[in-house]
């Protein structure tokens, strides 16, 4: 019972230590108003975002700089940066211009930015950058110190200003494809600034910038600071290029800044092939049961060699179409092969004409000829007929000759 | 060839005065005067949809018109004309006596024989050819369409065709004149052997077809039979003179016939190619489908008038 009366009296202390803090967040808001004005008379603090920082090599830094007054006054604020390591270049800026002083009002505080950017031989290491605030009358003085800690960065993208990136900078297809490739133009300058798209590509080749997703042609484009915006490139190959490899410079120029990523395209070269007959003639005459060729030549007219070309015909029943060679192995580019086509009717065949189609078939490309067949009368009975009426004219002769007369 | 020419020019005067040859020729010629017309009539709704219609002008003589065409009444009936020219040609002079007239006279022998079959050809062209002329005539009017160089060609050889087909039979009928001395037994012969090579003859051709491919017409006939049954059909019905003409002219008048069979086997993938270029024949494949046939009538009318000249010339006629 009386630990029960005790373990109470807990609960109760600490429900009143709770209400009484509760009663006291209460009242303390307007003791922290009231407490404005208890403000000493004058304090000013300049002091960065961030001390130290990490960056790569060849970037520069901006950072947020806050100036702060304390004190019940209005201040006017020089600032300085008064420690600058060598080779770089160091001030404190707004969004576009250099700020060399600032007014704050009382209570109030100013952000602006520190901005520092190394020179040309500016290696990896440690660089420490000190930045002083001053009010005008020297009395209150703020000074921070920064430390930029340069990372050595891998090398060959020593773009300054403006990043390219590809994410696919090699592509590969046939010549007569049309080729995309999608940059990331990122505005690495501290400004907005246009950024003019060129490309150095082999010659005849037509390479033509377009805005993601959209369908127009740019040759240039507008970034903020820092922001960055992919950018489609597009690039027609000269439909006669050989197959190989083709490097493709692009380059993004404004002019503070430059940047360039190759790209490259591999060629796999055209698959085209003609097919025909050397006078153009699509028609065939045949006799039935007895065999007709036809001369046909495959050209390949691509810049990619063909490869396991096979003909097929389409053909009616009981008829013979026979390739000769039955299929191509290998058609170089520009390489021209005939085939004898002999296309034998069937016994039964009528005269007239009839459709024979042949396929010839290199896997990438197909092409279809239609030869007209026509088939004509047999004329082996036109010998064997002019014998028996001349056979039977004669022995009319001999007749006339024999029993005349009498 | 002395007297060829008079016994040619008598005989043709002959034929043109004799009443018979004058009623045979104004009805044959009537019917086809009638068949053609009918044909023309026809034509117009034959014709209607057809995009470019061709050889307009060999549908006067192809397309059915009352009952059969012109080429199919011209089989049918014209053995009749050779068989009433021919028929009592030798019998008839010497039942009346006049053959050792003639001979007697400074004629040879085979100038009579010669004369007499020479004027029964020309006879029967110049028939024909009023015939095909005076249907042309009418076709000109009927249809208002004039004929082509080829079609003009094809009825050149059907006029061809026909005038041997019927001298076939007029040698055949001059032959019997020449073997019989009664012209009834001549002029009867005559009448029987047409009636057996036009009529019998194809009738033989099914029955000898169907003893050796028998159709089954409870179950179907495999395609294979069926084609063998009218092979042999067809092949013993070329025994027959009027289906050798037949198929002649009718490949000849139509040129979209393409054969003379009358039944076919055809794949699916043929008839698709076939029906794809249904052009008709150019005349020449036209005459070489229809060679054989064409060259078969001539030679069995050049025969039919050389047995009938040889046993004419190795007969007494004096008695």
């Amino acid at each position: 019972m009386e630990l029960n009366r005790k373990g109470c009296s807990l609960g109760t202390i600490v429900t009143l230590i709770g209400m009484l803090a509760l009663i006291w967040a209460c009242f303390s808001l307007p003791s922290l108003a009231s407490e404005k004005k208890n403000l000493p008379e004058r304090l000013v603090r300049v002091y960065p975002e961030y001390t130290g920082v990490v960056i790569d090599e060849g970037e520069g830094v901006s950072i947020d700089l806050f100036v702060k007054n304390g004190g019940k006054k209005d201040e006017t604020v020089d600032l300085k940066v008064i420690e600058v390591p060598k080779g770089w270049k160091a001030w404190i800026k707004t969004y576009s211009y250099g700020v060399t002083g600032v007014h704050v009002g009382s209570d109030e505080s100013r952000s602006l930015t520190f901005r520092a950017e190394p020179g040309k031989n500016v290696g990896p290491g440690k660089y420490v950058f000190k930045v002083v605030g001053e009010t005008t009358d020297h009395k209150f003085k703020s000074t921070h110190v920064i430390t930029i800690n340069v990372k050595a960065k891998e090398k060959g993208k020593k773009s300054k200003g403006v990043n390219i990136t590809a994410s696919y900078p090699v592509l590969r297809g046939p010549t007569d494809a049309k080729f995309e490739f999608s940059i990331e133009v990122e505005n690495k300058l501290d400004k907005d600034a246009v950024f003019s798209l060129t490309a150095k590509a082999p010659e005849n080749w037509d390479v033509n910038f377009k805005p993601a997703y959209e369908d127009k042609f740019i040759s240039s484009v507008r970034l903020k600071a820092d922001q960055s915006q992919s950018v489609a490139v597009e690039v027609k190959p000269f439909p006669l290029a050989e197959p190989g490899k083709y490097p493709i410079a692009v380059k993004v120029s404004s002019p503070e800044a430059e940047g360039e990523v190759k790209l490259s395209i591999i060629l796999t070269g055209t698959y085209k092939m003609e097919v025909g007959t050397s006078d153009g003639l699509l028609s065939l005459n045949a006799q039935k049961g007895k065999p007709s060729s036809i001369s046909v030549y495959v050209k390949n007219t691509g810049s990619a060699p063909l490869n396991n070309i096979h003909f097929l015909s389409f053909k009616p029943e009981n008829w013979k179409v026979a390739f000769k060679p039955e299929k191509i192995e290998t058609l170089a580019p520009d390489a021209l092969k005939q085939i004898e086509v002999t296309v034998k009717p069937s016994d039964q065949a009528l005269v007239g004409d009839y459709s024979v189609s042949l396929n010839i078939d290199a896997g990438k490309v197909r092409k279809n000829l239609e030869l007209r067949v026509t088939v004509k009368a047999s004329t082996a009975w036109g010998w064997i007929g002019i014998g028996i009426i001349v056979f039977v004219l004669l022995g009319l002769v001999i007749l006339f000759v024999k029993l005349g007369r009498r | 060839m002395q007297g060829l020419y008079a016994v040619f020019r008598k005989e043709l005067a002959d034929h043109f005065s004799s009443y018979r040859f004058v009623i045979l020729f104004a009805l044959i010629a009537m019917v086809s005067f009638i068949t053609s017309y009918v044909a023309g009539l026809h034509l117009k709704e034959g014709l209607e949809g057809v995009a470019k219609p061709k050889f307009v002008f060999l549908m006067l003589f192809n397309t059915p018109g009352a009952l059969f065409s012109m080429v199919q009444f011209g089989a049918f009936f014209g053995p009749l004309i050779g068989i009433v020219l021919g028929f009592d040609a030798i019998n008839k002079e010497r039942a009346q006596g006049t053959l050792i007239k003639i001979t007697s006279q400074p004629i040879y022998r085979d100038a009579v024989i010669n004369g007499k079959f020479l004027a029964g050809v020309v006879t029967i062209s110049i028939m024909l050819l009023s015939i095909v002329l005076v249907i042309s005539g009418f076709g000109l009017t009927l249809v208002g369409v004039v004929p082509g160089v080829e079609e003009i060609w094809r009825l050149f050889i059907y006029l061809i065709i026909s005038i041997f087909y019927i001298s076939f039979w007029l040698g055949l009928s001059i032959l019997f004149s020449i073997l019989f001395k009664s012209i009834a037994t001549s002029a009867l012969a005559s009448v029987a052997l047409w009636i057996f090579l036009s009529f019998f003859v194809t009738l033989g051709a099914t029955v000898v077809a169907n003893a050796v491919a028998p159709l089954n017409a409870k179950e179907g006939t495999s395609p294979e039979i069926l084609l063998k049954n009218t092979t042999v059909k067809e092949r013993i019905s070329l025994f027959s003179p009027m289906v050798l003409y037949t198929d002649a002219s009718t490949i000849i008048i139509n040129p979209m016939r393409k054969t003379t069979q009358s039944l076919i086997l055809m794949g699916p993938m043929e008839r698709i190619s076939a029906s794809r270029f249904e052009n008709p024949l150019s005349f020449a494949q036209s005459l070489i489908v229809v060679y054989p046939h064409v060259t078969a009538l001539i030679a069995i009318t050049l025969i039919c008038f050389a047995i009938s000249y040889l046993v004419f010339m190795l007969q007494e006629i004096r008695t």
